[in-house]
């Protein structure tokens, strides 16, 4: 079920809310109801996705049972945490990366004259990445003695399967809301900001990300782009990914805050950045929050000299390229940023970018934000390359087919919303805090964006979000 | 600590709205004795495919989604000039198909191409119909987008035409397997630079008249018409059409606004009698397409269209088949379907829109024709 559909909006999320407030104001069956209702906003989907999550919730519960057991030697904690982490991220290869294991494999063979494996036709589980990613931070932290174990397995479930972040995250530690698991209380004013910050997340992915995504998917899609349309093509991109992704966090965190949770804030204005390992700081902040302490810092960190530093950060970046799909392109896109942040730490505090005014370095950062981007967007690593060629103005020259292209392109509709989004990556509001506090004229604004988004999603064909493949 | 009265609004009105369109959707259904599609969750198994349809049913079906769209439409496109999926607006009011002009400029999809797959059943056809003694000629109609790249964006230098790699690729396939093709691209644009009236209609994605009998004259050129005067006259018959383009955007609202086109169709009549033209199943001439033969054909004002005017033209009534959008297949599924179309034809003109090479949605397969009695020479 996708939260700018019209099954979730008024039937899913009023039958929910309003069952959930008619139990008693206990845990324990609000969060059997949420657990039910969040199986049946992932079933949607598939209903056999629902068995690969409840192993994935089985396998990591058992594991963290077995870890926090009183007594537990540590060599039986370690063989549950290893079993855990292995099963785990065994299911998530075997889903996400199989078909592209063996394509690759394949390449391989044929290269040396051999005849391939069968290529399996493998469904991707919607928000497999990021359901695997959770369980994971639960075995882990429960190993580290860093969160309590879970007090049922209804509760360890619930807070897999919790159906506000659970496709595209943000990325909830078991830690963080393990005390909201046991016990929560939602009043008016919490339940109103998760309101407005539903709503203002809503009129991103409506209003701005899917009319700016027209002109990304004409750019990308073209078979001859001119220079401006490249570039044009990837700052919208750049905006649709944007406020697609932060739209839907918006969501997530403001429906947790009416169930009575408080997730982590996802973004943080990241255009604003004015460097890349600020960008990082900002961006899909869950995620790289979860490489950083998961994986960055047991890999040593920037511990262990200048090399080793440069090694994990090209190592996090590649498998966080990776995280994203199975594509050379999303590993090309992790080079990128792992080479971009190599450079900075090499490059130290260099006295001539300090230099620079901020708006200047800021620039800088986002157009080389936006050479990421193309990677990330390219269907191949050739049409990532082409891409690039057309930006630098080598491309095919431009011929008749070049203005049916720019009018596709530079429409008003697509322009206008673009418009509205740079202005809002000027303003220094910023959603998540914007609606924490709710006065007259937020609920307002809220509520009149809020009314126009339906509208707009009634006129609007099927609009998935960008992050769903991961 | 007290609730601030903003907070209460915010919730009473968000509540409000969702429950109450359900309230409403559900009382409508019921004042109508329609059975709500919610119920369909309880009636069938949860199946992928049940789910999807349920879902697209209560969007389709909402009665408050199916009051605000048409508003919603129209205010995006005569607001923010967007004509949605389907509509791309251009410049002097002229509206595009959008397929139409992705078909121009983006990549083929990642399957490939179905040009291949074209030829190949163009090639079946032909080799079908050669088999019974009778001539195929191909005729793929331009995209108005091709013909009028330089409206669709005020960058636009007229008069140029637009070649999609596509539409060359087959064109040159057609060719080299000997297969008549009667090239359309080149003849719009050397009409459009000798200027030419308008050749494609302003708010539809067909032609004109003046389109449509540049193409009837190429096509009898083809075919070698007899010169001299014809059986037929034509009487004018101004219709006024409201575009299939306006018509796909759904909104009263934008119909109004736009209005409709006076189109100066011409009739096509019996010299003599003056009688409303009619086809010839026994003709030796059988013509098979697409909406570009309906138009003005079936349509208002009826007898104006590519067939009239090309049995105008040949002095001698033709058989037609007709199938709206799916010149591709369906109209050759028709044709297998009515074998005895074929008795006695010496020629097949196939006319089909130039976008099909991408999009048809049934695919391009090469189908075998029932057996007939050979023609008798």
């Amino acid at each position: 079920m996708v939260f700018t559909s019209h099954i979730f909006v008024f039937y899913f999320l009023p039958l929910t809310l309003a069952v959930y407030y008619l139990l008693p104001d206990r845990t324990g069956p609000r969060n059997a109801w949420l657990l039910v209702a969040s199986y049946v906003f992932y079933g949607w989907w598939n209903p056999w996705f629902t068995a690969l999550m409840l192993a994935v919730t089985a396998i990591n519960h058992a594991g963290g049972t077995v870890i926090a057991r009183p007594g537990a030697a540590e060599r039986s904690r370690k063989a549950a945490l290893v079993l855990a982490v292995a099963s785990s991220l065994g299911l998530l290869v075997f889903f996400k990366y199989a078909g592209f294991l063996q394509v690759n494999l394949n390449h391989l063979l044929g290269a040396f004259g051999a005849d391939g494996v069968r290529v399996w036709s493998i469904v991707l589980p919607v928000g497999i990445s990021f359901y695997v990613f959770q369980a994971l931070s639960y075995t882990v932290d429960v190993y580290r003695r860093e969160a309590p174990p879970a007090r049922t397995f209804a509760d360890f479930a619930c807070y897999i399967a919790l159906f506000p972040q659970m496709i595209a995250g943000p990325i909830v530690r078991y830690g963080s809301v393990a005390l909201a698991l046991r016990e929560r209380h939602c009043g008016v004013s919490l339940f109103a900001s998760g309101t407005v910050l539903f709503m203002l997340g809503f009129a991103k992915k409506v209003l701005l990300a899917n009319p700016i995504g027209g002109a990304a998917d004409a750019a990308f899609g073209a078979a001859a782009p001119g220079a401006g349309v490249a570039w044009a093509g990837v700052v919208a991109y750049a905006l649709q990914i944007y406020f697609d992704f932060s739209g839907y966090s918006d969501m997530a965190v403001g429906l947790g805050r009416m169930f009575g949770f408080e997730f982590i804030k996802n973004f943080d204005a990241p255009y604003r950045a004015d460097s890349i390992a600020d960008f990082w700081r900002r961006w899909h902040i869950s995620l790289s929050t979860f490489l950083r302490d998961y994986l960055y810092i047991p890999l040593g960190g920037n511990r262990r000299g200048p090399v080793r530093t440069y090694a994990n950060l090209a190592i996090v970046m590649l498998l966080g390229g990776l995280w994203h799909g199975a594509n050379w392109t999303f590993v090309a896109w992790g080079a990128y940023h792992g080479i971009l942040l190599i450079a900075e730490r090499a490059a130290g505090r260099a006295p001539a970018w300090r230099a620079l005014p901020r708006p200047l370095r800021v620039a800088a950062t986002f157009v080389l934000v936006l050479g990421s981007w193309v990677w990330f967007r390219a269907e191949t690593l050739a049409d990532a390359a082409a891409y690039f060629t057309a930006m630098a103005g080598c491309g095919v020259p431009a011929d008749a087919r070049s203005a049916v292209l720019a009018a596709q392109v530079f429409e008003p509709g697509r322009l206008v919303p673009m418009a509205v989004a740079g202005l809002l990556l000027i303003s220094r509001r910023q959603a998540h805090e914007w609606s924490a506090a709710v006065t007259w004229p937020k609920a307002l604004v809220a509520f009149a964006v809020f009314l126009v988004a339906l509208a707009a999603m009634a006129a609007q064909a099927f609009n998935p979000f960008l992050y769903f493949q991961f | 600590m007290s609730t601030h009265p903003a907070s209460r609004f915010a919730v009473a009105a968000f509540a409000a709205v969702i429950a109450g369109v359900p309230v409403v959707d559900g009382t409508v259904d019921l004042a109508r004795r329609v059975r709500p599609p919610v119920a369909d969750l309880f009636t069938q198994p949860p199946t992928q495919a049940n789910l999807r349809a349920t879902e697209h049913a209560m969007e389709e079906g909402s009665a408050v989604a199916r009051a605000v769209r048409p508003w919603m439409l129209a205010a995006r496109f005569l607001g923010l000039r967007d004509g949605g999926d389907k509509v791309l607006r251009g410049r002097g009011g002229w509206l595009f198909y959008r397929p139409g002009a992705e078909y121009l400029t983006a990549r083929p999809p990642a399957g490939g191409s179905m040009v291949n797959d074209a030829l190949a059943a163009v090639r079946g056809f032909r080799d079908e119909l050669d088999a019974r003694g009778i001539r195929l000629m191909v005729v793929p109609v331009p995209n108005k987008e091709s013909v009028y790249p330089d409206r669709t964006f005020r960058g636009g230098r007229p008069p140029a035409g637009a070649l999609a790699p596509e539409t060359a690729a087959f064109l040159s396939g057609c060719r080299r397997a000997g297969i008549p093709v009667v090239d359309l691209f080149a003849e719009f644009r050397i009409a459009r630079a000798a200027g030419a009236p308008d050749l494609y209609l302003a708010t539809d994605s067909h032609w004109t008249p003046a389109g449509l009998r540049i193409a009837v004259g190429e096509v009898a050129r083809h075919l070698r018409a007899p010169a001299g005067p014809s059986a037929y006259a034509v009487l004018p018959a101004p219709v006024r059409r409201t575009g299939d383009l306006v018509r796909m955007l759904q909104s009263p609202a934008i119909e109004a606004a736009v209005g409709a086109e006076v189109v100066a169709c011409e009739r096509v009549v019996r010299a003599e009698s003056g009688a409303p033209y009619a086809d010839d199943p026994a003709s030796d001439v059988l013509v098979i397409g697409d909406s570009f033969l309906r138009i003005y054909e079936t349509d208002e004002p009826g007898g104006a269209g590519f067939i009239a005017h090309l049995a105008r033209a040949l002095g001698r009534p033709v058989a037609s088949l007709v199938n709206d959008g799916g010149g591709a297949t369906l109209v050759r599924q028709d044709l297998v379907r009515r074998p005895r179309l074929l008795e006695g034809k010496r020629v097949v003109v196939w006319a089909f829109v130039e976008r099909d090479l991408r999009l048809a949605a049934e695919g391009w397969p090469v189908l075998a024709l029932p057996d007939l009695p050979r023609r008798i020479e």
